[in-house]
């Protein structure tokens, strides 16, 4: 701390500390703390460039001083890992991130998966100027020195919770981010910013803002540092930034681990870069290091190029990480950032403005997508004569200066208020040439009164919703929505062809037969007539894929659907690949192709530890639908064997019984014999379920409907099981040692006995209406017939029992047992309705009369005279008939002559019926007679 | 001034704004009697780094930003249009804002469906017309007509409860700032009476009330809307209770105790049934009442008085339910019904996880729900 440049400033501060404070103490400690900050980073032989996240103050200085020293390397504060990226830059419209990504996570805790980490980029950004500078220049090298992605993370375990994003700001105030797409367009990713710069302290922030008379952090910044230093020289400019850095971090509350998380990056940056220099032997004058303007003022002893070597750096742990560049936007970058809306936005108007009046040349990746002019990039500008002299002390000038007046001119205000009032119009606002000079008046009274000379983008901002908005919004955006899209509103970026991954590619080359721009955001319909141009088909697999693997939306079947054994004819397809291309590249990391995502996702999902059999035969079920793959099919089918013998709850049945049914099914008309674990499944399921059975009739955790469906299993794979060798005797004694108490299930046991054929029809109708008439017992019939209404499955051929239950129960059960059921089968009917209701339905349409007439004379089949009564008539028929005719024989021997025919009457013989036919065949009884004889 | 039930805001500030107008040195619009920046520390308070010798206090809580956009308009063209919720504090603001420019917040029209054209602009007297005819003497003028003489602020209270036609009165006096008297001579410019630089409106609306009396869009684009709303920060509402409080005890020359956690009682019950209110379905499931900040210091100003006058001198939680149900229980099976929903859904397990005062409220109130229903 001896004298030096800041010495000076040194002795005013002092001063000043005297004076406010009442006597030096604390405060002069951290006034002084600050210089000696600013002094020890400005002494550093390496060339400290501190930056601000998407300031076009840093912006412009940075492609300032680049073109001055043309440094032979730049050290940037980005994560290390992500370095071979930086190129795929060019084949992007701006704003994209840089993504470190990792599925298969090792080290960390599984809940964490997947990793995640962004890294936005913006062209109005300091550090955009030093990757496009240091990648299109010849003989520049760009070194990431920053913490690799891995280490971010290593780094949080140590906190023992994940990781949050930045403190969110005005969250919940009236400048609370819109919830749009736009803004999650980074997922749950960390995001990691070069220059995260930030008061720490929630009261500093709070201070700073009233004082200011600003709203937010945003403002504050736009106002106090990024317009008086918008055209200051080098060395204010980086005075300045240490000067805040150093605030900053000195008036930041001691939160030790964030504090450590800190010093360790300076650490390791500061490790990396000594290495680097030590390796190539660069002379540390060549070179300029990036940081933020936070680690800019850094006190730890690994600082400097002369710092000392006490830091190591640990092991990345065994996650492999995946990179990849993904679209971003305006907007995401401020939810993640927890800045104000439209900052961002008004960051790159101001960039712009600002590069128009200080005629800045930018550098600019060569080819850069999404810019008119490349022509500009990366020619190497002239070298200045770097200032060889030490830097002067700038600080106590810039700190004495009065506020800068803000460089919005009148003639761009008053462009800015004939403009929102020509938008707010469109918009559906009532609002005409008065409200622009409203705007404008206001907005200069609102400057006044906040104390700037000329008003800010913010207070024009205030004044078109004062003057414009009314009692309502009239159409889809107010105001404020408006002014940040004039302002140049979000701007969604996008990953070019080039610098997707394979898989994006693949998709998108394979999807080119669509004749679709599927690169562009929304939605976008694909119609394919497969029938007329069989080479669809390959379209229609991979969107069904895509389906499978994307997020809701991204790809959406609008006619069309994909069963077993089905083939595809015509389809449309409502796609928004532009819209979803995170999720698209975020594939790209976990394969080549999407057949190889699905199959790794599919063997995930089997081999998962809670998978189920249910889960399990889904899996086989879409390796065969998507992949039409036996060999995966067949390989998950056996392990959806193992499962099932290891499961031990019945909760999966249904499930696992609609897809044998549908895989059987399948299998049966499309392969010339059933794969062998398909067999093997029914055989073992058969006794699997025949072993359950007991113990599911009496679980009060397994539901009706669960044992309904092992029935079904049962009875509908018999025929299957019983040829593979299983035994029938199994099932029966099952069902014998089942002895339900609950009534549904008893309902169902029933059941099954009838379709086994243990307990008859008459039998089941006796104990209905033993129920029925015992009034102790009425009110639990309806649970009874729940049980009949889910027998249904296992054993359809008992409808029509069914509806004569159902119907005895509206006719017979008394109101308040009634009533409170009806819920309840509509609802049983309701969930499992695309099975049982078209059942009940057709057999109650049989069973009741078609027409209205025919009601009241209409007698249930139940309630007809049984028809046994009516065969034993026809045994004694012909002797009682022709008594009649014998005793009456006029009518016959008329219709006999009528005929001609000349018959005579036969002499009944009313008590010998038996004996008759014994004299007119005498054998057998004689030889009978024969035989007892001679015993 | 002690002898004012309520004292208007020029009045009881009298004193600060007298002080305020001797250190005010920036320019000042027309004929204003404080510098825009004045006006608003005198609304929102001051602060250390404003360098002032004596502190003022704080008199409106809410976003600087509104107040701001307010005395711009003023000092525009543009007559001003506070809307927002019952009870968020825009007649307050309007006195506030008429007091500190021009010394006369009293110059008010209230706005109701009986409200006539003569209200805004002039009426008769009519004996004087009688006995000396016509003329500016035998001439009443409305307040929004004594402002127009005098360069002050008019204020329009509730603009939306008048009726349309009545409402357009203002069209005229806000685009041409005069009014013509077709009843007076024309000579010697008798029959016009211009508004003097200064004059402006403050109207208030109810955003309740939207839907009754709309305003023509012609008036609509005379006014700049400032939208109040409802105070959901519990920090500043809790400020706005105890200001408003204090003031009460003070007019009502109360000596009493506010506990703090009685306080925190209210508002937490005020916030939950705010919560209860935004995810109701229908207005069957919610309360009538607006559950304003007005609402709350209504229902502590009444827990006070009756813990003053008919209780032992101090306030309790029990006295703090019962005016809660009492003030907010408006229709007689619906409000009940979710107060008794609330207390047992709500404050019944609060009170057994963290005691406090909230075992008594809870008794209070199912005291109070009792008696009514």
């Amino acid at each position: 701390m001896s004298g030096g440049t800041f010495e000076a400033l040194r002795g005013q501060l002092h001063e000043a500390a005297t004076e406010f404070a009442d006597g030096p103490g604390a405060l002069e400690g951290i006034l002084r703390g600050i210089v000696d900050d600013v002094e020890r980073a400005v002494r550093e032989p390496l060339e400290i460039f501190p930056v601000c996240h998407h300031s076009p103050a840093s912006a412009i200085a940075m492609a300032r001083r680049l073109r001055e020293k043309q440094p032979k390397v730049v050290y940037l504060e980005l994560c290390e890992d992500m370095a071979p990226l930086l190129t795929e830059l060019r084949n992007c419209r701006l704003p994209v991130a840089v993504q470190a990504f990792a599925t298969e996570v090792e080290g960390f805790p599984a809940d964490w998966s997947p990793l995640s980490v962004v890294a936005p980029v913006t062209e109005a950004s300091a550090e955009y100027q030093a990757i496009a500078y240091a990648l299109d220049t010849p003989g520049v090298e760009l070194v990431l020195v920053d913490r690799s992605s891995d280490h971010v993370f290593q780094w949080e375990t140590r906190q023992e919770s994940r990781p949050t994003d930045e403190p969110d700001s005005g969250g919940d105030g009236p400048d609370a981010a819109p919830a749009e797409a736009e803004s999650a367009l980074h997922g749950d990713a960390v995001g990691v910013e070069i220059g995260d710069l930030r008061p720490r302290f929630a009261e500093l922030e709070e201070h700073l803002l009233r004082h200011g008379r600003v709203r937010h952090w945003s403002e504050w910044w736009h106002q106090y540092v990024e317009l008086p230093l918008g055209d200051s020289d080098h060395d204010t400019y980086r005075q300045v930034m240490l000067l805040i850095g150093s605030l900053f971090r000195r008036l930041a509350p001691g939160d030790e681990p964030r504090v450590r998380i800190d010093e360790d990056r300076e650490r390791y940056m500061w490790t990396r870069m000594r290495e680097h220099l030590a390796a190539t032997g660069t002379d540390p004058a060549d070179c300029l290091y990036v940081c933020g303007a936070f680690h800019a003022a850094s006190r730890v002893e690994e600082f400097g190029v002369h710092g000392s070597d006490t830091f190591t750096i640990g092991p990345p742990s065994g996650t492999r990480w995946r990179h990849g560049l993904i679209p971003s936007s305006h907007a995401a970058i401020e939810a993640q950032f927890g800045l104000a809306a439209g900052s961002v936005s008004i960051a790159a108007t101001e960039w712009t403005k600002n590069l128009r009046r200080t005629r800045v040349r930018p550098y600019r990746l060569a080819g850069q997508a999404g810019t008119k002019k490349t022509t500009k990039a990366a020619r190497p500008a002239p070298a200045l004569p770097a200032a060889a002299a030490p830097a002067a002390d700038r600080l106590t000038g810039f700190l004495q200066r009065p506020p800068v007046l803000d460089p919005l001119d009148e003639a761009e205000l008053l462009g800015w208020s004939v403009d929102i009032v020509r938008a707010a119009r469109r918009a559906g606002y009532l609002a005409s040439t008065a409200d622009a000079i409203a705007v404008f008046e206001t907005s200069i009274l609102l400057a006044g009164m906040r104390e700037r000379a000329k008003p800010t983008p913010y207070d024009f901002l205030d004044a078109a919703v004062t003057c414009i908005e009314k009692d309502r919004v009239p159409g889809r955006r107010d105001v404020r929505r408006l002014v940040e899209i004039m302002m140049g509103g979000d701007r969604v970026g996008q990953v070019g062809y080039d610098a997707l991954p394979p898989l994006a590619r693949d998709v998108h080359d394979r999807l080119e037969p669509l004749g679709l721009r599927l690169q562009q955001r929304g939605v976008q319909r694909a119609l394919l007539d497969i029938a007329a141009q069989p080479a669809l088909e390959r379209c229609s697999d991979v969107l069904w894929m895509l389906r499978r693997l994307m997020p809701e939306g991204a790809a959406r079947p609008i006619m069309g659907e994909r069963r077993l054994g089905e083939r595809p004819i015509q389809e449309s397809w409502d796609l928004a690949l532009g819209t979803h291309q995170r999720a698209l590249i975020e594939l790209g990391y976990e394969g080549v192709s999407i057949e190889q995502v699905l199959e790794q996702r599919l063997r995930r999902t089997a081999y998962a530890p809670q998978a189920t059999a249910a889960t399990v035969l889904e899996a086989v079920e879409d390796a065969v639908l998507h992949l039409r793959s036996r060999r995966l099919a067949d390989e998950l089918g056996t392990h959806a064997l193992d499962v099932l013998a290891r499961e031990r709850s019945v909760d999966g049945a249904p499930e696992v019984l609609r897809r044998v049914r549908r895989l059987l099914a399948y299998y049966r008309t499309a392969e010339p014999v059933l794969p062998p674990w398909i067999e093997s499944f029914v055989k073992t399921g058969y006794a699997h379920y025949c072993t359950l059975l007991p113990t599911a009739f009496t679980d009060d955790d397994a539901t009706v409907r669960q044992v309904a469906a092992m029935l079904g299993f049962l009875f509908g794979m018999e025929g299957l099981a019983l040829s593979l060798g299983c035994d029938r005797t199994q099932l029966e004694l099952a069902l014998a040692q089942s002895h339900p108490a609950d009534p549904a299930r008893t309902a169902l046991l029933w059941a099954a006995r009838s379709h086994l054929g243990t307990l008859s029809r008459t039998a089941l109708r006796e104990r209905c209406d033993a129920l029925l008439a015992n009034p102790l017992v009425v009110p639990a019939y309806p649970r009874y017939l729940s049980g009949f209404v889910h027998a249904l499955e296992p054993v359809p051929g008992l409808a029509d029992f069914v509806v004569e239950a159902v119907s005895n129960a509206f006719a017979r059960l008394p109101d308040p047992v009634l009533l409170p059921w009806l819920p309840t089968l509509i609802t049983t009917l309701r969930a499992s309705g695309t099975e049982l209701a078209p059942l009940l339905i057709r057999e109650a349409g049989r069973v009741f009369p078609a027409r209205l007439a025919e009601l009241d004379s209409w007698v249930p089949p139940w309630r007809l005279p049984q028809e046994t009564p009516r065969v034993l008539p026809e045994a004694a028929g012909p002797a009682a008939g022709s008594a009649l005719l014998a005793a009456r024989p006029a009518t016959c021997d008329a219709l006999a002559d009528l005929l001609g025919y000349d018959g005579t009457w036969a002499t009944p013989e009313p008590t010998a019926t038996g004996a008759a036919l014994l004299a007119r065949h005498p054998a057998t009884a004689t030889a009978l007679g024969e035989l007892l004889t001679i015993g | 001034m002690s002898d004012l039930l309520r004292a208007p805001a020029e009045i009881k500030y009298a004193e600060e704004l007298d002080w305020l107008e001797s250190i005010d040195d920036s320019p000042k619009p027309f004929s204003w009697r404080l510098s825009p920046k004045m006006v608003r520390l005198f609304v929102l308070g001051s602060e250390r780094a404003d360098g002032l010798d004596r502190e003022v206090a704080q008199k409106w809580f809410g976003d600087r930003s509104f107040v701001e956009r307010s005395i711009v308009t003023l000092a525009s063209d543009r007559g001003l249009l506070l809307i927002g919720d019952p009870g968020t504090g825009k007649s307050w603001l309007a006195e506030l804002l008429s007091a500190a420019i021009c010394r006369n917040s009293t110059q008010v029209v209230q706005g109701t469906a009986g409200t006539t054209e003569d209200h805004i602009k002039y009426s008769w007297n009519v004996s004087m017309v009688i006995a000396k005819g016509q003329s500016r003497e035998s001439m009443i003028p409305s307040p929004i007509m004594t402002a127009m003489e005098s360069g002050t602020i008019g204020r329009f209270e509730e603009l939306t409860r008048s009726t349309s036609d009545v409402q357009d009165a203002l069209i005229s006096i806000l685009s041409e700032k005069y009014i013509s008297v077709p009843e007076l001579d024309g000579a010697g410019g008798e029959n016009i009476v211009f508004a003097k630089p200064g004059f402006s409106v403050i109207a208030t609306a109810n955003s309740r009330d939207r839907g009754v009396n709309d305003l023509s869009s012609a008036l609509k684009r005379r006014f700049n809307f400032v939208r109040i709303p409802v105070v959901t920060n519990k920090k500043s509402e809790a400020e706005i209770v105890r200001f408003r409080t204090e003031e009460l005890l003070r007019r009502h020359q109360i000596e009493l105790d506010v506990p703090p956690t009685l306080l925190d009682v209210l508002l937490q019950s005020f916030a939950d049934l705010r919560a209860s209110a935004a995810a109701a379905g229908s207005d069957d499931e919610k309360l009538e009442s607006a559950l304003s900040t007005a609402e709350q210091i209504g229902v502590l100003e009444d827990a006070i008085l009756h813990g003053n006058f008919f209780g032992e001198h101090a306030l309790t939680a029990r006295t703090l339910a019962s005016s809660l149900v009492g003030s907010l229980a408006r229709r007689e099976p619906e409000d009940l019904a979710i107060l008794n929903k609330y207390l047992h859904g709500v404050v019944e397990p609060r009170s057994k996880e963290e005691g406090g005062s909230w075992p008594e409220f809870l008794e209070g109130g199912r005291d109070a729900i009792a008696t009514l229903s």
